[in-house]
C-alpha cells in the first residue's frame, strides 16, 4: 500500500459559521448549566480553618466543618482597617486624653466598656465622656489606659473613675476566638485548637460555647443531594411524576398514532381534522390547567352538567385535598388533551415520509388495513416515534404548570414543583438544583434508553 | 386460466380523462405491453386491472370473475412497482414472503416459495441482506422475486425497468421475457420505451391520451400502424411521413410531393383511396423501407443527402424532399457523404396511405 501523497485539507468554512453558535451554546448554555450543576453539589461554605494566631495572614491548622459545637478558650480583639461585616462581633476603643489624679495629661487607649460617651458630634462621633465606676468589689478601681487598642499592650496611664475626658481617636475592633471542637457527633480533629474570626463563629449564652456558624473554603458535598432524598416529598413527588408518565404516555401515544392515522387516510375533509387535532399545541400548559380547573370545579362545566341531567344532587368537590386520586385523572385528561396533537404532528410526518407504493404493494400482497398498519407502517414510523417518545418523555418530567392549577401542589407534588419549592418557598437554592439535576439525569437517562431500545438507524439508512 | 377482459374502462381525474373507455382482452398467458408516451394513461389503466384505483366506468373481469370492485389484495394478483416498493426494514427474505405470509401460507411452503423466487432471480445469496444497503438492479430483482413468489395467475409489472441503466436495462429484458415465460402468467406490462415493447411483448397495446390506439402483435404494430401517432411512436427513426396530393395518371394512382415528384402506388389501394383523388395524402414509410443507390434507377426520385449519421448497424441519412424531411437507413457500406446527389426509391407496397384530416391509416379498418 503506498500512503497518499496529497493531504485532504478540511475545509474550515462549517467550522466559522459553527463558532457563534458554539459561543452562543457555552455562554447561555453551558455555563449555566454547569453552575446550577455545581450549586447541587458543592457547598462553598463547607468548612472553617482555625488559624495558629489570631490574624488573617496566619497559618492555618486544620479545618472544622460548619456546624461543629466548639468551646471558647480565650478571645482576643483586632483592629479592623476599613472593612466592616454586618455579623462581625467587634469592640469599640477609645483613645482618650485627661487629666490624671496627679493633674498629668495622660493618653491611652480604653474599651468602650470603661468610658461613658457625654457629649457627641452631629454626626453620632463622640467628642468627650467620663470614666465609669468598676462595680466589682475588691476590682482595681482605677481604668487603665493602655499604649494601643490591645488589653495585652503596656499601660500607658490609670485614671480615677468619673475622670472627665476627651475622646481624641476610635477604633473598631474584631474579636477573635481560640476554639476546640466540642462536639461528639462529627468526626472531626477533637485536639484541634486554633483562633477563629467571631464573624464565623456562634456563641451561646456567656460565651463559652458556641459552633461554626459557616466556613470559608468549599467542598464537595452529599449533603444537599441526601437532604433532597430525605425531603417527605421526595417519594411522593418522583412517584407522582412516574405514575402520571405511565398512565398518560401509552394512551398519548396510541391515540396519536389513531389520530395520524384519520388524517393520513385522506378521506373527504380530513384536513379539518389536523386542524381541529392541533389547537392544543396553541395553548400554555398554564392555560390548560386553568381551563380543566375550570371543568372539575366546584361549579364548574362538569358539576353543572351532572346536576344538570340529575346524576347528583349536589356538586362533588373533585379538586380537594380528599380526592387525590380525582385530582390526577384531572391531570392526566389535561395533558392528553394538550401534548398528543405534537406527538400526532410527529407520526403524520413519519407517515407523509412513507410512499404510497410501499403502502399499495402492501395492499397489493394481501395486507388488510391493519396488517399495513401492523407490519409496514409502525415499523417505518419508528424513527419518528423514537423522536416523539424522547420529547414527551423529557416533558412529562418537567410537568409542572397543570399539576399546579388543577392540584396546587400540595396533595399532588411532582418533581418540577419540589424544585420550585425548594427555591421560592423554602429558599433552598442547593436543594433546589440538586432536584433540578434529578430531572436533568432522568430526561438524560430516559434518552438513552429510547435510543438504545427503539434501534431504527441500521434498517433505515436509505429506502 | 386467468384471462383479463378489460370492458370499457373509464377513469376520470378532475375533468379529465386519465383513461377513456378502454376496451382489452389480455388471453391466459399472453405477455401484453402497454405502450405509450407518458401522461397516456397507461399506468393507471394497470392500476384500475391492480385494483389501487378503481375504475370510474366499466368493468375489470381476471378469469372471468368481476372484480372491478375488490380491493387488490382479493384479486389474486401480484406486481412489480416502478419505485419496486421494497420494505426497507424486512430483510430480503421476508419481503419476497410478505404476500405469502398475509396469506397465512405455512412457513415451510413460504420458505420453499422464496427460495425458489430466489433462485429464479439469482438472489440467493441476499436473502438474509436489507434493501438499504443493495444496489438498484438487485432490488429489482428483489422485487421481481416477491411479485413471482406469490405464483399468482396474473402478473402486472409498471415500467419495471425505467430505473435501471441501459446496460442492466438490456441485460434484465431478457431475463424478465425468460422468467415470464416460464411462470405463465397472464402479464401486462407497462412500459414508454418502444423497444422494450417490440423485443418482449406477445402483443402491444398502443395508447395515447387515454384511448387505446392500436392492440396487435409487434410485427404488426410496426408496420401496420392504424394511425401516424402510432407510426411515429414506434420504430426507431420513426416512420417517415411525406405529404403530398393523390393524383391519377395512366399507370395507376400517384402521390405528388415537392416538386413534382410522383410516387407510385400499388395495383392493390385500398378502396378508400380511389374518392380521393385530387385532395391532399399523406404517405407513410419506414426509414428501412426505402432503397436507395447511387445511380440512377427505374422509378426513383433524385435527392440530395443533407446528413450522414453513422449508427454503426447503419447510416441514417437526412434527406430534404420537397418540405419533407426524411430519414433513410442505409447498409453501412453505401458510402455517401452529405450534399451527394442519390437516387431513392420507395417501394409501392411498403408505403401507407393516410388522411392528413384525421391522421388515420386508410385501409387497416381504423375507421
Amino acid at each position: 500500500m503506498v500512503a497518499p501523497t496529497v493531504k485532504r485539507r478540511r475545509p474550515l468554512t462549517p467550522y466559522l459559521l459553527i463558532a457563534p453558535a458554539l459561543l452562543f451554546l457555552a455562554a447561555f448554555f453551558g455555563y449555566p448549566m454547569v453552575q446550577g450543576l455545581i450549586l447541587a453539589v458543592y457547598d462553598d461554605e463547607a468548612v472553617l480553618p482555625l488559624l495558629e494566631d489570631p490574624g488573617i495572614e496566619a497559618e492555618s491548622l486544620g479545618t472544622l466543618p460548619q456546624g461543629t459545637g466548639l468551646t471558647v478558650l480565650d478571645q482576643r480583639a483586632n483592629l479592623i482597617d476599613g472593612e466592616l461585616t454586618s455579623d462581625l462581633l467587634t469592640e469599640e476603643w477609645f483613645k482618650v486624653s485627661a487629666l490624671d489624679s496627679n493633674d498629668q495629661t495622660v493618653e491611652g487607649w480604653a474599651p468602650e466598656t470603661r468610658i461613658r460617651i457625654r457629649e457627641e458630634a452631629d454626626d453620632g462621633t463622640p467628642l468627650a465622656g467620663t470614666v465609669r465606676t468598676k462595680l466589682a468589689a475588691g476590682a482595681d478601681p482605677q481604668t487603665t489606659l493602655f499604649q494601643e487598642a490591645s488589653e495585652s499592650a503596656d499601660t500607658a496611664a490609670k485614671l480615677d473613675a468619673r475622670t472627665r475626658v476627651r475622646i481624641v481617636d476610635t477604633a473598631t475592633l474584631e474579636l477573635w476566638f481560640l476554639v476546640t471542637p466540642q462536639d461528639d457527633e462529627t468526626e472531626v480533629d477533637q485536639s484541634l485548637e486554633g483562633w477563629a474570626p467571631s464573624r464565623f463563629i456562634q456563641i451561646f449564652g456567656e460565651g463559652e460555647l458556641g459552633r461554626v456558624d459557616r466556613g470559608t473554603e468549599g467542598q464537595f458535598t452529599s449533603r444537599f443531594i441526601e437532604k433532597m432524598a430525605e425531603d417527605r416529598f421526595f417519594g411522593p413527588a418522583w412517584r407522582t411524576t412516574l405514575l402520571l408518565m405511565v398512565l398518560i404516555l401509552p394512551v398519548q401515544f396510541v391515540l396519536a398514532t389513531l389520530m395520524a392515522l384519520v388524517i393520513h387516510a385522506r378521506l373527504k375533509a380530513t384536513s379539518i381534522f389536523l386542524y381541529i387535532y392541533s389547537i392544543p399545541m396553541g395553548m400554555s400548559d398554564l392555560a390548560v390547567g386553568i381551563l380543566f380547573f375550570s371543568l372539575f370545579t366546584g361549579n364548574g362545566f362538569i358539576n353543572s352538567f351532572l346536576e344538570g341531567i340529575g346524576l347528583i344532587d349536589e356538586p362533588r368537590s373533585f379538586l380537594s385535598i380528599d380526592t387525590r386520586n380525582w385530582i390526577i385523572a384531572a391531570i392526566v385528561l389535561a395533558e392528553l388533551w394538550r401534548a398528543t396533537s405534537i406527538v400526532m404532528v410527529i407520526i403524520v410526518s413519519g407517515l407523509q415520509s412513507i410512499p404510497d407504493e410501499t403502502l399499495e404493494a402492501a395492499e397489493l400482497f394481501g395486507a388488510s388495513y391493519w396488517q399495513r398498519v401492523r407490519y409496514i407502517m409502525l415499523p417505518l414510523l419508528r424513527p419518528s416515534i423514537q423522536v416523539a417518545l424522547i420529547l414527551r418523555t423529557i416533558l412529562a418530567f418537567q410537568v409542572f404548570a397543570v399539576v399546579i392549577a388543577l392540584g396546587g401542589g400540595e396533595v399532588v407534588t411532582v418533581l418540577a414543583n419540589e424544585t420550585y419549592r425548594q427555591y421560592f418557598a423554602l429558599r433552598n437554592t442547593n436543594v433546589a438544583s440538586a432536584y433540578a439535576v434529578f430531572i436533568l439525569l432522568l430526561s438524560i437517562a430516559s434518552a438513552f434508553f429510547y435510543l438504545r431500545a427503539v434501534r431504527t438507524q441500521d434498517e433505515l439508512s436509505s429506502t | 386460466m386467468a384471462e383479463i377482459r378489460i370492458e370499457g374502462v373509464s377513469k376520470v381525474f378532475g375533468d379529465t380523462y386519465a383513461v377513456r373507455n378502454a376496451n382489452l382482452t389480455i388471453h391466459d398467458q399472453e405477455f401484453l405491453v402497454l405502450l405509450g408516451p407518458s401522461g397516456c394513461g397507461k399506468t393507471t389503466l394497470l392500476r384500475a386491472v391492480a385494483g389501487l384505483g378503481m375504475a370510474d366506468a366499466g368493468q375489470v373481469l381476471i378469469g372471468g370473475r368481476d372484480v372491478t370492485y375488490l380491493p387488490p389484495g382479493e384479486r389474486k394478483i401480484s406486481m412489480v412497482f416502478q419505485s419496486y416498493a421494497i420494505f426497507p426494514h424486512m430483510t430480503v427474505r421476508d419481503n419476497i414472503g410478505f404476500g405469502l405470509r398475509m396469506s397465512k401460507t405455512s412457513k415451510t411452503e413460504i420458505k420453499r416459495r422464496v427460495d425458489e423466487a430466489a433462485e429464479l432471480l439469482h438472489i440467493e445469496d441476499l436473502l438474509e441482506r436489507r434493501p438499504a444497503d443493495m444496489s438498484g438492479g438487485q432490488r429489482q430483482r428483489v422485487a421481481v422475486a416477491r411479485a413471482l413468489a406469490m405464483q399468482a395467475e396474473v402478473l402486472l409489472m409498471d415500467e419495471p425497468l425505467s430505473n435501471l441503466d441501459a446496460l442492466l436495462r438490456l441485460e434484465m429484458r431478457a431475463e424478465l421475457k425468460r422468467l415470464l415465460r416460464e411462470v405463465k402468467a397472464t402479464t401486462i406490462y407497462v412500459t414508454h420505451d418502444q423497444i422494450e415493447a417490440l423485443s418482449m411483448g406477445d402483443r402491444i397495446a398502443v395508447m395515447r391520451d387515454g384511448v387505446i390506439q392500436q392492440c396487435d402483435e409487434p410485427a404488426t404494430v410496426y408496420s401496420e400502424p392504424v394511425n401516424q401517432f402510432v407510426g411515429s411512436f414506434i420504430g426507431n427513426p420513426p416512420m417517415n411521413f411525406i405529404d403530398g396530393v393523390l393524383r391519377r395518371v395512366d399507370t395507376g394512382l400517384v402521390a405528388e410531393v415537392g416538386d413534382g415528384f410522383q410516387i407510385p402506388a400499388t395495383s392493390e389501394v385500398p378502396d378508400e383511396l380511389m374518392p380521393r383523388v385530387d385532395a391532399p395524402i399523406r404517405l407513410g414509410i419506414r426509414a428501412e423501407s426505402m432503397v436507395t443507390s447511387a445511380e440512377p434507377a427505374e422509378g426513383a426520385i433524385e435527392v440530395v443527402i443533407s446528413v450522414v449519421e453513422p449508427l454503426g448497424a447503419q447510416n441514417l441519412l437526412t434527406i430534404d424532399l420537397g418540405d419533407n424531411r426524411l430519414k433513410v437507413s442505409t447498409h453501412p457500406s453505401f458510402d455517401v457523404r452529405p450534399g451527394q446527389t442519390v437516387w431513392l426509391q420507395l417501394p409501392a407496397e411498403q408505403i401507407r396511405w393516410i388522411d392528413p384530416a384525421d391522421e388515420l391509416v386508410l385501409g387497416t379498418g381504423a375507421r
